[in-house]
């Protein structure tokens, strides 16, 4: 009990340490944490790893953007990437293990990409593409949902700055299968 | 007649069998494409009085795709005749009891309402899954190609190659992992 009060002490200490004294280096160090639980004995120990980051290596930028007030505009926006709900390898990087999409402060997008992505990571997840990111009661399988869950679903893109929807009878008389079929 | 006369009438002539794939299609989209091998509107000798149209197998009907909340959203309507008969079953609810009768009625509903439809519904054949007839398999000589991709599961997709894609975004200093 002593060692987890002293490593939560420690963690404590080195996470504001951290973010107050910087080391000085010419490229950006980027540290990340990794929180590792282990059993010694009759003792847990948890530790917050310093592990680096696998992303930067593989990171894409294009910097060569600006925007009419000399702005830089967010990195999707300057990217301009044309990215829809099926493609899961980049919607994948948005979200934590459990599927949760990352918060503004994370991601470090501009408001309008936040809300986009954030959409397109929902849509992904409702269509069952991203199964293996979902918490851990899940059954992992699309087809063992509940009800109407359990079978395929598509969406459209145009669809997510729509600022009114149209309403409840409208879409019944969009159907058009209510009294012809 | 020339033999290969003789051959072009054939070909001109013949009933082509197609088959088509369902699998992630919206079924309202794809009506509109079957319709038109149905009813041999895709052929030069069209003409309604003209009975020139194609064979379409339409395979995996269980894995078609509807557009957002569609499954839940509409709803198909029928009619027993007698008072108070009237049923609105959901898209979800006709799909859990019957795989075919979405595309089928959506085909259905594409077409213009004379005589001719029935004969004309007559030549579409859907499959809930490949299990296909050998009969039927065998006289397939053409495939209608998808209007949609299917979309890849991320799970399905190698670990490697997750790995090693190009990242857009990365963690800020001090972000703990979960
Ligand atoms: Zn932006």
């Amino acid at each position: 009990m002593t060692s987890l009060f002293r490593t939560g002490f420690l963690l404590a200490k080195n996470s504001i340490i951290a973010s107050s004294v910087r080391s000085l280096s010419i490229t950006k160090p980027l540290n990340l944490k990794e929180i590792r639980e282990q059993q010694k004995g009759q003792s847990i120990v948890i530790e917050g790893v310093i592990v680096p980051s696998p992303r930067t290596e593989l990171l894409v930028r294009n910097d060569s953007v600006t925007s009419e007030d000399g702005k830089q505009p967010c990195y999707m926006c300057s990217l301009g990437l044309d990215v829809k709900h099926t493609d899961v390898l980049i919607l994948s990087q948005f979200v934590r293990s459990d599927g949760c999409m990352l918060p503004r402060r994370i991601t470090g997008l501009c408001s309008r990409q936040q809300k986009k992505i954030g959409k397109m990571v929902t849509m992904a997840q409702k269509a069952g593409l991203m199964i293996n990111l979902t918490p851990g009661n899940c059954k992992k399988d699309p087809k063992k949902r509940f009800g109407y869950k359990k079978f395929n679903t598509y969406f459209d893109e145009s669809t997510i700055f729509v600022k009114r929807l149209p309403k409840q009878e409208d879409r019944f008389r969009r159907s058009g299968s209510m009294y012809f079929n | 007649m020339s033999a290969a006369k003789r051959v072009q009438q054939w070909a001109t002539f013949a009933r082509t069998w197609h088959i088509f794939d369902c699998k992630w299609q919206d079924p309202y989209e794809s009506a509109n494409l079957i319709k038109k091998y149905l009813m041999g509107l895709h052929k030069p000798i069209y003409h309604p009085m003209n009975d020139c149209g194609d064979v379409v197998v339409c395979v995996n009907s269980r894995d078609i795709a509807l557009r957002g909340d569609d499954w839940k959203q509409r709803a198909y309507f029928h009619h027993t005749g007698y008072p108070g008969g009237a049923t609105w079953t959901l898209a979800w609810e006709l799909h859990s009891k019957d795989p075919t009768m979405i595309i089928k009625k959506a085909v259905y509903r594409s077409m213009k309402g004379n005589l001719q439809r029935r004969h004309t519904m007559e030549r579409l054949l859907i499959y809930p899954g490949m299990n296909v007839p050998e009969d039927v398999m065998q006289n397939v000589t053409n495939q209608i190609r998808q209007i949609r991709y299917v979309p890849v599961r991320l799970d399905h997709i190698p670990e490697e190659e997750v790995k090693s894609f190009p990242k857009v975004m990365d963690y800020p200093e001090n972000y703990v992992l979960k």
